[in-house]
């Protein structure tokens, strides 16, 4: 079956921190295809060794060993996430403003935030910075033209800091060189400012910036340089291959115009949103700050179904007791099974009562993470009536959610959708989080690899991203 | 070519008149200033964001609908805090409530730590020169100091 010689074949691998897997597609008449699928364990002291495992198992007939590959007939993609994936630090001025958006440009290219701070680094900020081996810091603050004091004062301390990943500079635009001086002993990249006029989102040169030092610098690193050469192919970060396939479903497939994805992983939870952040035309509702992008990712790293277990409970512990959902020897019963697992990091529930703690954990991070993703709307009564005051992004429109992760792909093959929680709530402001939507998954968890393609095969991989994901009705 | 001068200009709390705001924002950059406009229903966290990222050099507040006494307190506080120290702010609008005498308006204002109070009527290019003087003089204090 895998061998149509009318068509053209293609090979995306993913290499995650456990496992590495492979897809083999078939190009025939613009339409793509899905061949086969296989994965093998990832082998992190040589990379390589786990591709080359899945990429045999995929097409055993290629000698995938001769050093004049013939990358024309058999085009290899891929993406990596291996070694704690693209790791980042956001330091911007103001927390609603520059650092935000350094947040989502980071976020956007695929990274990990694992620190953001706002204003003047302290010392304790720095030591942070230093043992926590990062890829990349991106620095900014300041309008062009604007302030110009932290940024060049915070460029100082990391100067004078052990810093030795790349510092990619998009602040006040007037102080590049003055940056340049400081920071001349460091991997140092210029790039556009990320908030050229006040609540402006400039957020691609950022993106492009980042793309390039992951190629260049960090591939290298992780040992992936050998197959860049050999395949003639550029790896992408593994959720930047999710990100560009998000972009190209919602700018491709109708009825997929207004979407989310949501992907709780062991450690972090990923949302995606692709939709109009606020509606111009509304004459009863103005928007404050910034104007968020169509497409938005954000990275929670406290909320996960294994490593940060034990603080995704304890963040909604108090709303599935509030709402009756567990009683509170559950609860203690679920607080010990959390900890259980963020020990034994690779468990799986097999009695029905851990499979629902499991469910409501991902039941946290699905609800925790899409709330601090989406927006907030706040009433003010003026005297040609209510006002809305929006500021974030709105999420109402959004009618699809794919549901993709290990966890939730493993849900999906039990046929299970695990919508939002939602729970009453006292606060004065809204939540513009979706509340009607129809749920799919991605119960073979093949998004990353599909994505791999959507950057050359943006119609043709969204179509395919569809087709593959399996509509469950959402029970209430 | 010396740098620009930045304001940061907007109504105030819920405020949403908006005419006045949109003449201020076409004046104030006809006469060269570089102006941040927030347009109306600005909430002091706002004006303070806006000043610390575009290193503006004042804050001209309006405000018309008659709540400004209790919008516009503690703003220069909240300013100091987020080290604005030394920022211009100006406040102007309908400031009156009634029939009150305007210099006891203005000395209520200037209490908050207005630098400058201005009533509807105040003719608005002798207010720019007025903020242009205010503003070199800060920049001669923040040299003298360095
Ligand atoms: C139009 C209008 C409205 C419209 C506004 C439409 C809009 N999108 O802007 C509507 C109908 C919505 C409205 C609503 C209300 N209004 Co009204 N409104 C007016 C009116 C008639 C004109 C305002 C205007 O546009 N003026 C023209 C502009 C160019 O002048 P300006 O706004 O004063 O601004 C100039 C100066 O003040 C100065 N300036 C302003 N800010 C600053 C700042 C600095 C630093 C400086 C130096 C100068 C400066 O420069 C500006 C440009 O020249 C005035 C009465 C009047 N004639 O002023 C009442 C008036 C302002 N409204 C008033 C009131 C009470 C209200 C309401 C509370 C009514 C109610 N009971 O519900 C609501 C409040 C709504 C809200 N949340 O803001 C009162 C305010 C009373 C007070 N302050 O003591 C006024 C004065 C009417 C009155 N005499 O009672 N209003």
């Amino acid at each position: 079956m895998k061998t149509k010689t009318d068509s053209q074949q293609l090979i995306c691998v993913d290499i995650g921190s456990t496992y590495t897997k492979g897809a083999l597609f078939a190009l025939k008449d613009g339409k793509l295809e899905l061949l086969d699928r296989q994965l093998s364990p990832t082998t992190v002291e040589h990379l390589p060794d786990g591709f080359y495992s899945v990429a045999k198992k995929l097409v055993p007939s290629q000698d995938w060993k001769r050093p004049d590959y013939d990358h024309d007939e058999l085009p290899v993609f891929f993406s990596s996430s291996a070694k704690g994936g693209l790791k980042m630090a956001v330091v911007g001025l103001v927390p609603d403003m520059s650092l935000h958006i350094g947040r989502l440009a980071a976020f956007s290219a695929g990274a990990k935030v694992y620190f953001s701070y706002p204003y003047k680094l302290a010392r304790k900020h720095i030591r942070e910075i230093e043992s926590a081996d990062l890829d990349i810091l991106l620095l900014c603050g300041g309008t062009d033209g604007g302030n110009e004091f932290y940024v060049q004062a915070n460029a100082e301390k990391l100067a004078a800091s052990s810093f030795s990943g790349t510092i990619i500079y998009a602040g006040n635009s007037t102080v590049d060189e003055e940056i340049e001086e400081i920071l001349e002993d460091k991997k140092l990249v210029i790039t556009e400012n990320v908030m050229p006029e006040f609540g402006e989102l400039n957020i691609e040169p950022v993106r492009t910036a980042i793309r390039e030092i992951f190629l260049e610098q960090i591939v290298a690193g992780r040992g992936l340089k050998e197959l860049v050469n050999k395949f003639d192919s550029r790896p992408l970060p593994t959720p930047l291959a999710v990100y560009n396939l998000a972009k190209a479903i919602g700018e491709n497939v109708p009825g997929w115009d207004s979407f989310g994805m949501l992907d709780i992983g062991g450690a972090t939870t990923d949302f995606y949103s692709f939709c109009e952040s606020f509606d111009p035309d509304s004459s009863d509702s103005m928007l404050k700050g910034v104007a968020e992008p169509k497409l938005k990712r954000t990275v929670e790293g406290d909320l996960g179904m294994r490593v940060t277990a034990v603080s995704s409970f304890e963040i909604g512990r108090e709303e599935l007791v509030n709402s009756e959902t567990l009683s509170e020897d559950e609860a203690l019963a679920m607080h010990e099974y959390t900890e259980k697992v963020a020990a034994d990091t690779s468990y799986l529930p097999d009695l029905p009562e851990e499979k629902a703690f499991d469910f409501h954990l991902g039941g946290i991070c699905a609800r925790h993470a899409v709330t601090r993703h989406a927006g907030t709307m706040k009433q003010a009564y003026t005297a040609n009536g209510r006002v809305w005051v929006q500021t974030g992004k709105d999420l109402r429109k959004i009618n699809k959610i794919i549901g993709t992760g290990g966890y939730l792909a493993s849900l999906g093959r039990e046929n299970k959708a695990l919508a939002v929680p939602q729970y009453e709530d006292k606060s004065d402001a809204i939540s513009l989080v979706p509340t009607d939507y129809l749920y799919y998954a991605d119960t073979q968890y093949i998004l990353p690899l599909v994505g791999n393609l959507a950057e050359k095969y943006p119609k043709q991989s969204a179509k395919l991203a569809i087709e593959l994901l399996n509509q469950i009705k959402i029970k209430d | 070519m010396s740098k620009p001068m930045t304001v940061v200009l907007g109504v105030i709390g819920s405020d949403c008149h908006s005419v006045g705001n949109t003449i201020l924002n076409v004046f104030f950059t006809e006469q060269g200033f570089k102006v941040v406009n927030l347009g109306v229903m600005v909430s002091q966290e706002e004006y303070i964001a806006a000043a610390i990222e575009t290193g503006a050099e004042a804050i001209l507040v309006s405000s018309l609908y008659g709540h400004g006494e209790i919008d516009c307190a503690g703003l220069r506080e909240k300013c100091i805090e987020q080290g604005l120290d030394d920022i211009i702010l100006y406040v102007g609008g309908n400031l009156v409530v009634g029939k009150t005498d305007y210099s006891l308006v203005e000395e209520k204002f200037k209490k908050m730590g207005y630098n400058r109070v201005f009533s509807p009527e105040f003719p608005l290019e002798d207010m720019a020169e007025l903020l242009r003087q205010d503003i070199r003089k800060r920049r001669q204090e923040r040299e003298n100091k360095d």
